[in-house]
């Protein structure tokens, strides 16, 4: 085994992991809502990155914006569908959880009648070619992935942390009716949280298909993957998501080098298991009380 | 999640005294008012009846309260004649299928309306059952009876797989891990080369057609069977449900648990049953599946397929098993009926999903009590508007009154207000002034008898400053031993004058109240 290696498939694996988990974990404790259509973002986001590519321009640079921009506004419709209508009704939590796993199956559905079910590639666009560091091979495409998430996560926090709407956000995780009461506006705060983590997730899209395609149904497994990591790491905390997503990564990594790529799911179950066992609320999770 | 505290098909009879009168009588024998035979293992009859001895006939008379089981036996007598009669092999292969999906969801129903735990590794379990069976029956050479009798076991044993979280987990936790568990059973039989990698799926099980029988029979054969353990999931969910383990589930819903312990309900162990119960039946309904498709595929556990299954349920409505019949017929006639329409038909079950989510809280079973309180809304709203706020009493004031008559004459004098002010017109004042001493008019009566009604503090009075020169207009005080206060500096030379002057005063009193 080569700790080289194994850090760098880590890093990488836990940059997109990383990505996806703070998107759920972030729409979970603000808004209420498990935003099951994270899968349908992802896949409209490569799509989006697809058309950008096809009809404006091959550049890197223009092919992530457009990822980017396609995951924001699909974000924006997912919350103008799901929770906008929703978020003062009854039952909310639940009929939220069926209304974004409808835009799900709407979604992913609409894209195989547009698209068709052949499979597009993304071009490459951090280019082809590879460093060494130590005796791993370093190829371009992980390196941009580990910069480019790594810029967002931190442009992210640091909005967060420092930016009036970032602070908005942050009332609302922490008592949404409370709030409410001192003046933040519920309905656009939560819109800007749903383009936030929808941008979160069109970068991931179009890192995650440099390696995989586009297709209707290639949102899936990294919502999978996202919850998974979301899981583990506790529902509306941050700083458990960015743990869990390292030791996921690092368990992917692990796994696929020691066992074999097939049993990658099976070991990171075994994990998030025993994680939910010993620890209900995940690694950081918040107490229930505090969101309601 | 509360699920189960909203949705539970028990939702309480309004008392029959409003509307006995609306049930059909039917003659009973006198000797037999009372329920002489029960459900099996049960404390309760079949049908919902009440029984009483009409007062003028002095007949003994049944009136059925809850006529749901004669909609079922007709609904069942409709699908038991008309697929296999007037349905070419495609239209009763729907029937399967619809048949199937409804014992599946109707068991469901017990963990996600019963229960109330929102878990989505249903179609997982029943997977499983049929991948299990499939196997055994592939390369252990099992026949079709005993692939059903160890579908339950491997729905059972995967059950206490899944249900060993459902204890510690909570709501989204859960109903996050369960998608994962599908998922990881996906990857794992695409993988799995003796699962069926190669050739898309575990092929070659025994089916429980006989090799002599027509394709036709076969399929109609399929389908009496898919009918018949619709038939015995029901009878399973009325079972579960409204017995013991049932109520002491609907006792504690999620985030109740604390206090149904309290109570002293063991609500872990119930909810270990339950799932039992649950994936055993499903484990039977996957082993159905591989002896009817003679063996199992992969779909079983995609997303997609769950997505169906959801859409189902939750057009019919949670927590019912006639909505999840219902929502089942829907799916799957519009899935089967416009198949040539490819993913659009599965988009168009997505937005009707959608729509019901949005604008529906109980599914299409729900329709009708969310119809009846939009409108006692919409009627109570219009009736404060109309009114305003004089004699109306809120509820939350009726607490502080303590005599509760108070209320009804306030709304009493509101409405007679109401009515009074239509009458004061010019000529009805020229009268009370041109007609001092003589017979009043009908209407001019009724004014003043309002005005003679009037309490005694602050009541107007003629104070005589002078006699046959000066009068003046006071408010009466109302207590012994405090005089009347004079309410302006107006002066009448005559008794009449001041009579009509008080008139005055109290009809612009009340043409503002």
């Amino acid at each position: 085994m080569d700790p080289y290696y194994v850090a760098l498939t880590t890093i990488t694996l836990a940059s997109i992991y990383g990505l996806l988990a703070l998107g759920i974990s972030i729409i979970w404790s603000s808004l209420g809502m498990i935003n099951m259509a994270q899968g349908f973002t992802f896949a409209l986001s490569g799509y989006g990155a697809w058309l950008v590519s096809q009809y404006i321009g091959t550049n890197g640079v223009v092919v992530v914006a457009g990822g980017v921009l396609t995951g924001a506004l699909a974000g924006a419709l997912v919350g103008g569908i799901a929770f906008i209508p929703l978020y003062d009704k009854p039952n909310f939590p639940l009929r939220s959880l069926i209304a974004t796993l409808a835009i799900a199956m709407l979604g992913s559905q609409s894209l195989l009648y547009w698209f068709g079910p052949r499979v597009k590639a993304l071009p490459k666009v951090f280019g082809v070619g590879s460093i060494h560091i130590g005796s791993a091979v370093a190829s371009y495409d992980k390196i941009g992935t580990i910069v480019c998430s790594a810029a967002l996560l931190l442009i992210t926090l640091a909005w967060m942390k420092r930016s009036r709407r970032g602070l908005e956000i942050r009332a609302m995780m922490q008592n949404p009716e409370g709030a409410a009461l001192v003046g933040v506006g519920l309905r656009s705060t939560a819109m800007s949280v749903m383009m936030m983590t929808g941008a979160m997730t069109g970068l991931a899209a179009v890192l995650l298909s440099q390696n995989f395609f586009v297709s209707p149904f290639a949102g899936t497994m990294p919502l999978v993957k996202g919850m998974v990591v979301a899981l583990a790491g506790g529902l509306g905390s941050v700083a458990g998501a960015l743990i869990a997503a390292l030791l996921i990564g690092l368990i992917e990594a692990m796994t696929a080098v020691e066992l074999g790529g097939q049993y990658v799911l099976i070991t990171q179950f075994a994990f998030i298991i025993a994680v939910l066992l010993v620890r209900p609320r995940g690694i950081a999770g918040m107490i229930e009380h505090t969101r309601e | 999640m509360s699920t189960g505290q909203q949705s539970t098909p028990a939702t309480p009879e309004i008392g029959l005294v409003g509307r006995s009168r609306l049930l059909p009588p039917l003659r009973a024998h006198g000797d037999r008012t009372w329920r002489r035979w029960r459900v099996p293992f049960t404390q309760r009859g079949a049908l919902d009846y009440i029984t009483a001895f009409n007062p003028i006939s002095l007949v003994a008379e049944r009136r059925i309260v809850d006529k749901r089981l004669l909609w079922w036996l007709a609904a069942l007598l409709v699908l038991v004649i008309v697929p296999p009669l007037f349905g070419n092999d495609s239209f009763i292969g729907a029937g399967t299928t619809f048949a199937m999906f409804s014992a599946i969801n109707i068991v469901w129903m017990l963990t996600i309306g019963t229960a109330g735990i929102f878990s989505l590794a249903t179609l997982a379990v029943v997977g499983v059952g049929a991948y299990g069976t499939a196997y055994l029956s592939v390369y252990w050479g099992f026949p079709w009876w005993a692939m059903w009798i160890a579908g339950p076991f491997f729905g059972a044993g995967f059950g206490v797989l899944i249900a060993l979280p459902a204890i510690r987990l909570e709501g989204f936790y859960y109903a996050l891990l369960t998608v994962g568990v599908a998922e990881l059973c996906r990857v794992w039989v695409v993988q799995s080369r003796t699962l069926g990698a190669a050739n898309n799926g575990l092929y070659g099980a025994d089916g429980f057609v006989p090799a002599d029988m027509s394709t036709t029979g076969g399929i109609t054969l399929g389908y009496f069977l898919a009918l018949a353990m619709m038939v015995a999931a029901l009878a399973l969910y009325t079972y579960v449900n409204g017995q013991r383990l049932g109520r002491l589930l609907r006792a504690a819903p999620e985030k109740h648990e604390a206090f149904a312990e309290a109570l002293g309900i063991n609500y872990r162990a119930a909810r270990i049953q339950v799932f039992l119960i649950s994936s055993a039946a499903l484990g039977f309904v996957g082993a159905f599946y591989a002896t009817l498709l003679h063996g199992a595929s992969p779909s079983l556990f995609t997303m997609d397929q769950l997505l169906l299954l959801l859409a189902m349920i939750v057009i019919g409505g949670i927590g019912t098993t006639e909505g999840a019949v219902a929502g089942t017929l829907i799916v799957v006639l519009l899935d089967k009926v416009f198949i040539g329409l490819g993913p659009l038909r599965l988009v168009l079950i997505g937005a009707i999903m959608l729509g019901t989510v949005l604008f529906l809280r109980g599914g299409i079973f729900g329709v009708a009590a969310q119809f009846k309180n939009w409108t006692a809304k919409r009627r109570s709203e219009r009736r404060a508007v109309s009114r305003g706020k004089g004699g109306i009493v809120m509820p939350e004031e009726a607490t502080e009154i303590h005599d509760k008559q108070n209320i009804a004459i306030g709304l009493f004098q509101l409405r007679l207000r109401g009515e009074l002010k239509a009458l004061v017109n010019d000529a009805l004042i020229e009268e009370h002034r041109t007609t001092p001493r003589s017979r009043r008019s009908d209407n001019l009566e009724r004014v003043l008898n309002y005005f003679r009604m009037a309490p005694m503090a602050e009541k107007y009075g003629v104070l005589m400053v002078k006699p046959f020169a000066e009068y003046r207009i006071v408010a009466i005080s109302g207590r012994r031993g405090v005089p009347p206060r004079a309410v302006d500096d107006q002066m009448f030379t005559t008794p009449e004058d001041a009579d009509h002057g008080v008139f005055l005063k109290r009809v612009q009193d009340l043409m503002e109240s």
